[in-house]
This record gives structure tokens, C-alpha cells and sequence, in this order.
């Protein structure tokens, strides 16, 4: 790819995304902070800060609220909109600082309208939409997160997220078949950096990094070869094809990592 | 700023709890009563004291000391409501005075000197004109700063002008308690310093206390050393800064009336917060439909559209209720919910057949009755955005009503569903359960996510429900149907494990069984069998 190709997408993304250089490209705003053990999953690391992030599978819940967990602790606010009613033991095991949660018991229907309000003044809101948006409201919604540098995590398929994680496999260890109980959970989710694996919650509530000699629970998973935490059997520019924005982001990248 | 126009008469009533709610249950005068409040007594009256109760004690010391004892929980709403319609015989005698909190009430002196010959002669007349028209006890006291003065009451003395320092030096650290809950922390500091009286706080320089202790630190030392709080330039003052609003139709509803206030209060702070000041102290003013008004001015702390609501609504209903004809709302103490249906009939007031009443009221007016610099009040460097994030919330609350916003909390408990506390934003948790007392049988982490309450059928391999017996499970469970008639695979579960508790009291017995199970759609569940039941009540999401 030379660097005349890179004009048309240039202009796509400046049209597109509203990333009008380089810059605001690779070093944008820092993302919020995320457990150590969740961190692999973002691109950067952490949870981005203008974008739309869906987390979905089962244990999406326990997924969202231990990633905000560390933002809630820098005094950053965050909202949970349409969660029915959460635990509050739960939430506190995952980490999050109740002084900076506040959960709205609002309409399903509603969501869309809370969402709009919470955007001006939170730094996260973790909703599970009520309903499906309309393009225009999609796309509404996807500028106001932008302009207002704020993080949307929803729990169900949201198109238009830049960070797609999904949990694809849970299994719960310690219930032994009526001499236990729940101890963790192993977890398996996609993202956009691949396949990863992690204890969500882990034994003391919080996630955590998978200790070895558990490999062989997941053997038929088909990563058991590769290394416990990071099997890339997906390769990232693959997996996101269907986002024309990524893909786009992704020639750039490569563009410019050419031209340095 | 002159030693007159601070010096205050207090009128208090001593254990105003415990006479608020004697009136409020209608206890006849003479037997003891004890108020509680989160098991503790926090106020009794005369003869319960003789009979050895005082506060601090529990609900069975109590019934130890004094078994006829009435015991009553504590009612703020009964508390204000009661005070506000019982000082009405004041307002024809004084011009101005000032609802401190419920029990007490204060008169600035100024306002009284045209009246009476000297202080001795109003003091008799205001209280013997309380004593005829309540018949509860008032104690008097008169000071030149208003703290000094509310001290002065609990003892019923007057203190001469200018010896107000030297009768405030006297005092035990303690009494600081009259500036919030918040002082209590710094009391305890002050104490472990060696600061035992006020005069020991007054000595230090001012300039100390406030590197030490901060804006409040300095706010108690010029309370401990007779300093009147923040003193009202007279421009401040000149401002009139008021707002009313007039009803198309009388209403005697408290949760219209709530809501309108709230509407009303806001309106009133925007403007005040446009002077740059602040307003500490706001006079309601109600008029009513037969040309009858009711005014009063209260004193508070933290200046908010819901602090005002409240106070509207409780003048309100006790100035209704006291007027004793129409359909007073006083027994009606359901908290307003302006959910989206009665927003819309606020916004057009439609004579409404129900509550259309002849007693209602059709002005409401709030004067902003004290202002000052806000040189207190300015939001902190240090708190980020909560101004803003309080903005939002109460928006939302104005939305879809005040319940819809909620804040967490953990108080004691077994399961996840007894441990929540989500409390409404900006209003005071109240937990049920200590959740510093033991809980055996706790659930540890993991916890469910999310709390549930539905009832399900847990079937064996042979589809007959599963018995839970106090030595585990009859069979292992194999199925699951939820109400749906949805059904999955129990692939694994946990040992059950039963709760008992409070065994001795048929009101609080407790005795369930509880399983975690996970399924072939690699769900995990928390299940309870109470009453021969199976619930769901907790999921792992």
C-alpha cells in the first residue's frame, strides 16, 4: 500500500469517525483504566473514551461492572441503566466503588431517553438496551458518546461499537456435584485482539488470571496447544472485517506505519 | 455588626420528640413515653426520665425500667409537621421568627422591643400565650448570638447582653453536637486534644483552626466564641428576592403540593445563585382559598428544592390539618411519585372533581429570608463534577420520579436480595440489618449479579420435585422449569445448605434451603426453597 492510496481513506475516516489526524488517531484520549486481567481484551488497553463498547454473552454483567470497577475507584461516575435489579454484594465484590454507581430503574422503553440525559455529566454507562435503535438514533447516540469522550457499554449487540467482546464459553468450577459450591468461573471471550481466557468471578469475586494447570478443562476448546491466557486463533484484521470504520482504521495504520 | 440585632430569644420544647409523639398517637399526659430511633431512645419525656430512661437506652431497657412505657418510632414528618402547627399562636404576637428545627424556634429581639417594655415581660407573654394554646412545655433562653442562645434555652436561662462569651466559654465541647452530624467526628478530635469547653476552642487563633480544621473548623470556633455567623451586608439585605406562583385550582393534595414546590424552590435558588449569594434561612408563605394565610420561616442547613418541598408540604398539612375542616391530608404521608401521567396534569392543571375543595391552597410564595456571601457554599476544587452529576440525577428523579434513581448500599443479610439497600438519590439509607452483626450462613463470593424472585420447579431424574431435607437434598436435581414452562439440564450443583433463624419469634422465623445450580446453557443459579417452594432468587449474569 503506498501513501497515495491512503487519501480516500483518509477522508472516509475524517467523514466517518471524526478523526481528522494522526494523532487523534493513535494517542486520542487515554482510555479509562480496566483490571489488569481484562486489559488484554481492549485494543488500548483499557476502555476507550468517545466509543460504544458491547460486552455480550453470558456473565456480560459481571463482565461490564468489573471493567469499570477500576474507573469507579478514580472517582469517575458510572450509571447502569435497564440492569433489573443488581446485587449490591456483587457489584462491591467486583470491585466497583458504590460512591460512584448509581442504577436507574427506568422504563425499558425508556432507555434510549436516560441514556441521552446521563451522557452530559457521567463518565460511563453500562446499560442493557431495552430495545434496538433506529439507525438515526444510532447514529445520534454514537456522536453525542464522541463529543461528550464518555464510554457506552452495552450488554447486547449494539452495531457501531469499536470494542466487540463476547463471552463464548463459561464454565463453573467448585460445585462438584452436591459437595461444594460455586468457587469461579472460567471464561472464555472474543475480542477484538482475539481469544482470551480469564476467571470471571474468581475465587474472591474479582477476575482473575487463569493459574496453571487448568488448561486442560478447556481442552476441546481448540486453543489448548497455544498459551493459556493469549491464543490468537482469531486473527484481529479477520475478525472485524464487517466494520468498514476498523478496517479502514487498520489500512491507516498500516499506511502510516509505512511512512514512519 | 452590633451586639442587638444578633441577641435572639429561644423558645424550645424540652424532648420534643417524645411530645410530638404524644400528640401524634394521642397518649394521654402523664405516661411515660420513649422515642426511638434505630433502637436507641433518643428522647423521653418527664415521667419516663423519673422512671430512669434516658436516651441511649434500648428498646428492652426500656421495658426493664418502665413497662408501661409507650414506645414510639421516631416520625420526623410528625416531628415538623406538629411544631409548625402548634407555634401558630405566635403569629399574632410576634412579626418574625424562625423554626430552627422541630422543638425549636427563634425570635430575634429587635422585632419584639416595640411590643414590650423589657425582656422579661415579652419572654412571659409569648411563652404563657404557647403554654395556653399547646399546653407543652417551652423553656426559654436569650442570648446575643442564636447558638448561645438555643444553649441558653436548654438550661431556661437568659444570658445579659455582652456576657454572652463568658456563659459560652462555660460550656462542655459537646454542645457543638447543635451544628450537624457532621461535628460529631470533630468534637471527638477537639476532645482528645484537651479542648474540653467552648472557651478552650476560643482561645485558639482563628487563624490555627482554620489551617487545622478547615472551613467547618472555623465555622464551630466562631460558633464556640460567640461570633454571629455570617453577617448580612445591607445591600444583601435590600434585595427582596421572592417567588409565587397562584393555582388554578385549590389543592389540599401534599404530593401536588410537593411537586409544585420543588418546581417553585428551584426557580427561587436560580435566582438567589444569579446574585451570587446564597439563601440560608426561607419564609412559605400559603394562601389559602377562604383568603386565610399561613407564613413561616424555616431555618436550613442544606438549601435544596427537595429541603424546601419538604417544609412546604409539612407547613402545609399541618396548618390544614390544624384549620380542621375540608379533607385534611395528613394521613396521607405516601411520598409524592411524579411519574410521566401527573406530570401532565401539573403542566395543565385541570379542575380535577377528587380534589377539588374549598380548603385547598391557591398561592404559594417563598421569600428568601436570609442570604449571605456564599463564601461556605462554593463548590469545592476537589469534587469533580458533582454539581453536574447532581443536576442530571435530579432531572432524571423530576422525570420518573424520585424512586427511579438509586444509589447503593449493603446492610446485613443472608442472601442478595436482603443485602441490597438501594436507596433513592439524596435521601438518607435507612438499613434494617446491621451488616456488622454476624450473618452464619452468609452466601460468600461469588455472588449472583442480579436478585430474583420467581418461582420455579426443581425436578429429579424421575420428574418428581426435589425435597429438601436439613441433611441435604431427597434426590439429585436434574431439571429446572422456570414460570415460563421453559425447562433446562441441570448439568452440575452444589451441596444445599439451610438457614434457620429467628426461631423464637414467629414474626422473623427464617428457614430455608439454598442450592446453586448450573445449567446446560451454562447459566448459574441461586435457588431458595422456602415453604416447601422452590424460588429463584439470584442469577449469575
Amino acid at each position: 500500500m503506498d501513501v497515495m492510496s491512503a487519501a480516500p481513506v483518509i477522508e472516509q475516516l475524517s467523514r466517518e469517525t471524526g478523526i481528522s489526524t494522526a494523532a487523534a488517531l493513535f494517542d486520542k484520549i487515554p482510555p479509562h483504566p480496566v483490571d489488569p486481567v481484562l486489559s488484554p481484551l481492549f485494543r488500548r488497553g483499557g476502555l476507550p473514551r468517545g466509543e460504544l463498547v458491547t460486552v455480550t454473552g453470558e456473565l456480560s454483567l459481571s463482565c461490564g461492572l468489573a471493567t469499570i470497577a477500576a474507573a469507579t475507584r478514580e472517582q469517575k461516575w458510572c450509571a447502569g441503566i435497564g440492569l433489573g435489579e443488581p446485587s449490591v454484594s456483587s457489584i462491591a465484590d467486583l470491585g466497583v466503588d458504590l460512591d460512584h454507581f448509581v442504577n436507574l430503574a427506568t422504563p425499558g422503553e425508556d432507555w434510549l431517553r436516560v441514556a441521552s440525559i446521563l451522557i452530559e455529566s457521567f463518565d460511563i454507562i453500562l446499560v442493557d438496551p431495552g430495545f434496538a435503535p433506529s439507525a438515526s438514533e444510532r447514529a445520534r447516540l454514537l456522536a453525542k458518546i464522541r463529543e461528550r469522550r464518555m464510554s457506552l457499554i452495552s450488554l447486547r449487540p449494539l452495531s457501531g461499537g469499536t470494542e466487540q467482546i463476547e463471552i463464548t464459553d463459561t464454565r463453573w468450577t467448585g460445585a462438584e456435584h452436591g459437595h461444594g459450591r460455586l468457587q469461579s468461573c472460567l471464561v472464555r471471550a472474543r475480542s477484538q485482539t482475539g481469544t482470551h481466557r480469564f476467571l470471571l468471578p474468581g475465587p474472591s469475586g474479582t477476575p482473575a488470571s487463569v493459574p496453571a494447570g487448568t488448561l486442560e478443562v478447556v481442552a476441546d476448546g481448540g486453543g489448548a496447544s497455544i498459551a493459556p491466557t493469549t491464543d490468537l486463533d482469531t486473527d484481529p484484521a479477520t475478525d472485524t472485517d464487517d466494520d468498514p470504520r476498523w478496517s479502514t482504521i487498520t489500512q491507516l495504520r498500516q499506511v502510516i506505519s509505512h511512512v514512519g | 455588626m452590633s451586639d442587638e440585632s444578633g441577641r435572639t430569644l429561644v423558645l424550645t420544647v424540652p424532648d420534643w420528640p417524645a411530645v410530638a409523639a404524644a400528640v401524634e398517637h394521642d397518649i394521654a399526659p402523664g405516661r411515660p413515653v420513649a422515642v426511638l430511633h434505630a433502637g436507641k431512645v433518643i428522647a423521653a419525656d418527664a415521667p419516663a426520665r423519673a422512671a430512669g430512661i434516658t436516651a441511649g437506652n434500648n428498646k428492652r431497657a426500656v421495658g426493664y425500667r418502665c413497662p408501661e412505657a409507650h414506645i414510639a418510632v421516631w416520625d420526623e414528618e410528625a416531628d415538623n409537621r406538629h411544631f409548625s402547627a402548634g407555634v401558630g399562636a405566635l403569629d399574632n404576637l410576634v412579626a418574625r421568627f424562625t423554626l430552627l428545627s422541630p422543638g425549636t424556634l427563634a425570635i430575634p429581639l429587635d422585632s419584639l422591643r416595640h411590643g414590650y417594655a423589657d425582656e422579661a415581660e415579652a419572654v412571659e407573654t409569648l411563652v404563657s400565650a404557647l403554654v395556653d394554646d399547646t399546653g407543652w412545655e417551652f423553656f426559654p433562653g436569650i442570648a446575643d448570638t442564636v447558638f448561645a442562645a438555643v444553649l441558653a434555652a436548654g438550661q431556661a436561662r437568659r444570658v445579659e447582653s455582652g456576657q454572652t462569651v463568658d456563659f459560652l466559654s462555660a460550656q462542655p465541647i459537646t454542645t457543638l453536637e447543635y451544628a450537624g452530624a457532621e461535628a460529631t467526628a470533630l468534637i471527638e478530635v477537639f476532645l482528645q486534644l484537651g479542648l474540653r469547653t467552648l472557651g478552650d476552642l476560643a482561645r485558639l487563633a482563628t487563624k490555627d483552626v482554620n489551617a487545622r480544621f478547615g472551613a467547618f473548623g472555623r465555622h464551630l470556633h466562631d460558633l464556640a466564641s460567640g461570633r454571629a455567623g455570617a453577617p448580612l451586608a445591607d445591600h444583601v439585605r435590600g434585595e427582596q428576592l421572592d417567588v409565587e406562583l397562584d393555582l388554578d385550582a385549590p389543592t389540599a393534595r401534599s404530593d401536588t403540593l410537593g411537586f409544585l414546590a420543588r418546581q417553585l424552590g428551584a426557580d427561587l435558588l436560580a435566582k438567589v445563585r444569579r446574585q451570587g449569594l446564597v439563601c440560608t434561612q426561607i419564609t412559605i408563605e400559603l394562601d389559602a382559598a377562604g383568603g386565610q394565610s399561613s407564613s413561616r420561616t424555616w431555618r436550613i442547613e442544606d438549601m435544596q428544592e427537595n429541603a424546601i418541598a419538604d417544609r412546604l408540604r409539612w407547613q402545609a398539612e399541618g396548618w390544614l390539618a390544624g384549620v380542621g375542616r375540608g379533607s385534611p391530608p395528613g394521613q396521607n404521608p405516601r411520598t409524592a411519585q411524579p411519574d410521566t401521567q401527573e406530570l401532565d396534569i401539573v403542566d395543565e392543571p385541570a379542575p380535577d372533581a377528587e380534589d377539588f375543595s374549598d380548603d385547598g391552597i391557591i398561592a404559594l410564595r417563598l421569600i428568601a429570608a436570609e442570604l449571605t456571601t456564599p463564601i461556605g457554599a462554593t463548590r469545592s476544587l476537589f469534587d469533580e463534577n458533582t454539581g453536574q452529576i447532581t443536576h442530571t440525577l435530579e432531572r432524571l428523579q423530576g422525570l420518573f420520579g424520585p424512586d427511579a434513581v438509586l444509589v447503593p448500599g449493603i446492610q446485613g443479610g443472608w442472601d442478595p436480595a436482603e443485602t441490597n439497600l438501594w436507596t433513592p438519590w439524596q435521601q438518607a439509607a435507612v438499613p434494617e440489618r446491621s451488616p456488622a452483626a454476624p450473618w452464619p450462613g452468609a452466601l460468600h463470593a461469588p455472588r449472583p449479579t442480579t436478585v430474583e424472585h420467581s418461582a420455579v420447579d426443581v425436578l429429579a431424574a424421575d420428574g418428581s420435585p426435589v425435597e429438601a431435607r436439613p441433611s441435604g437434598l431427597g434426590a439429585a436435581p436434574a431439571t429446572i422449569r422456570f414460570p415460563t414452562g421453559q425447562t433446562e439440564t441441570i448439568t452440575d450443583y452444589s451441596g444445599s445448605w439451610p438457614i434457620e433463624s429467628g426461631w423464637w419469634d414467629p414474626n422473623r422465623a427464617v428457614y430455608r434451603t439454598r442450592l446453586q445450580v448450573v445449567t446446560d446453557a451454562g447459566r448459574a443459579l441461586l435457588l431458595s426453597k422456602e415453604h416447601g417452594q422452590w424460588y429463584l432468587t439470584g442469577r449469575y449474569r
